[in-house]
């Protein structure tokens, strides 16, 4: 996969969700001359915690996309089992591709070539809605989500609150 | 980290939580065979299937005491077994080794050109590059019967031997294949 070919494929989808935009989610470039580079806005998920927010996150393809997958990071401050403090979003679908040494994720559910930038929203969006505590990212929101839940209700509270603030 | 597995067809289908349930099954089925020949085809970076031996590989690699996470490209001594180390230039002729015989592997994949016959739009296009088959472009069949053009998916089953679209397990099939003739 050549890297003409990649930025090929991110025009292609870049072009389809402006012209079909996909509800939870608006798509675009941080820098329009640089097509390996994204920020999209998440809207908080309704009849979750997060509903109401609006997120800011980049996502950075390699040259081999879509055979490596892209890093997602949070630029919006998000309190989160599986986003670690600093915005990185831990999901095992943006894992590079194969059998992990540890046998601790399978092949299937690690990166794909056939995954988009949709396809990825949509994992993330399932996730804000549905956290998965096995092997957090951010152990102390993790802690909180298990053992003080209204501790963890009022941080995401306040994170959605400042995304607000920032928006407008 | 977590399991959340959505492909392009399962938005469109809306069926992801039904073939992510379906993926963890293969997923186990793959991990069953133990055969050392393809051992050394499973995994992009691994060299060991089993999770007893990633285990002893893990600890025998720390200095410390208690497991260390190491990342695979700063690894410079590699452990066949806890016992045995070798320096990393072997490590590289090992992954050549590996390498060339996943490329021998993947060579055994039928390959044949596009006629231009599929009915079906997801069928018309090569999954990974999300561009149209030319007819008489060369592609290759995987043992699902799913295609996509020679030089996309020759690149991917270097890094994993699974079908994109539909996670089936590209070595497992071979393997049977071989014993059957």
């Amino acid at each position: 996969m050549s890297e003409l070919q990649s930025s090929l494929l991110l025009k292609k989808q870049l072009a389809e969700l402006n012209k079909n935009p996909v509800e939870g989610f608006s798509a675009g470039l941080i820098d329009e001359n640089d097509i390996f580079r994204w920020e999209v806005l998440i809207i908080g998920p309704p009849d979750t915690l997060y509903e109401g927010g609006f997120f800011k996150a980049h996502l950075y393809f390699p040259k081999e996309y879509p055979l490596r997958p892209p890093r997602m990071k949070f630029v919006t401050e998000i309190w989160h089992p599986n986003i670690e403090k600093n915005g990185d979003v831990c999901i095992s679908i943006l894992h590079e591709p194969g059998d992990d040494k540890w046998g601790y994720e399978k092949a299937s559910e690690r990166w794909l070539p056939v995954h988009t930038v949709e396809t990825i929203l949509i994992s993330v969006i399932s996730m804000l809605a549905d956290p998965n505590d096995e092997s957090p990212a951010n152990v102390d929101a993790a802690k909180e989500w298990r053992e003080s839940y209204p501790d963890f209700k009022r941080k995401v509270a306040r994170c959605v609150r400042k995304s607000q603030e920032e928006c407008s | 980290m977590l399991k959340v597995i959505f492909t392009k067809r399962d938005v469109l289908l809306g069926a992801a939580g039904q073939l992510s349930r379906k993926c963890c099954r293969m997923g186990n089925c793959l991990k069953m065979s133990t055969s050392d020949d393809i051992s050394l085809l499973r995994g992009s970076e691994s060299m060991s299937v089993s999770g007893q031996d990633v285990n002893s590989e893990m600890f025998a690699s720390d200095p410390g005491g208690g497991p260390i996470f190491q990342h695979e490209s700063i690894q410079q001594v590699f452990y066949p077994t806890p016992s045995v180390s070798r320096p990393a230039s072997t490590e590289d002729e090992q992954v050549n080794i590996k390498k060339a015989k996943r490329m021998g592997l993947i060579q055994h994949l039928p390959v044949g050109t596009y006629d231009g016959s599929a009915k079906k739009t997801q069928e018309r296009e090569c999954d990974i590059c999300m561009v149209e088959f030319c007819v008489d472009e060369a592609v290759r069949y995987l043992p699902c019967m799913h295609i996509y053009h020679l030089h996309c998916i020759d690149d991917w089953l270097m890094r994993s031997l699974t079908c994109p679209r539909c996670l089936e397990p590209v070595d497992a099939a071979l393997l049977t294949s071989y014993e059957t003739t």
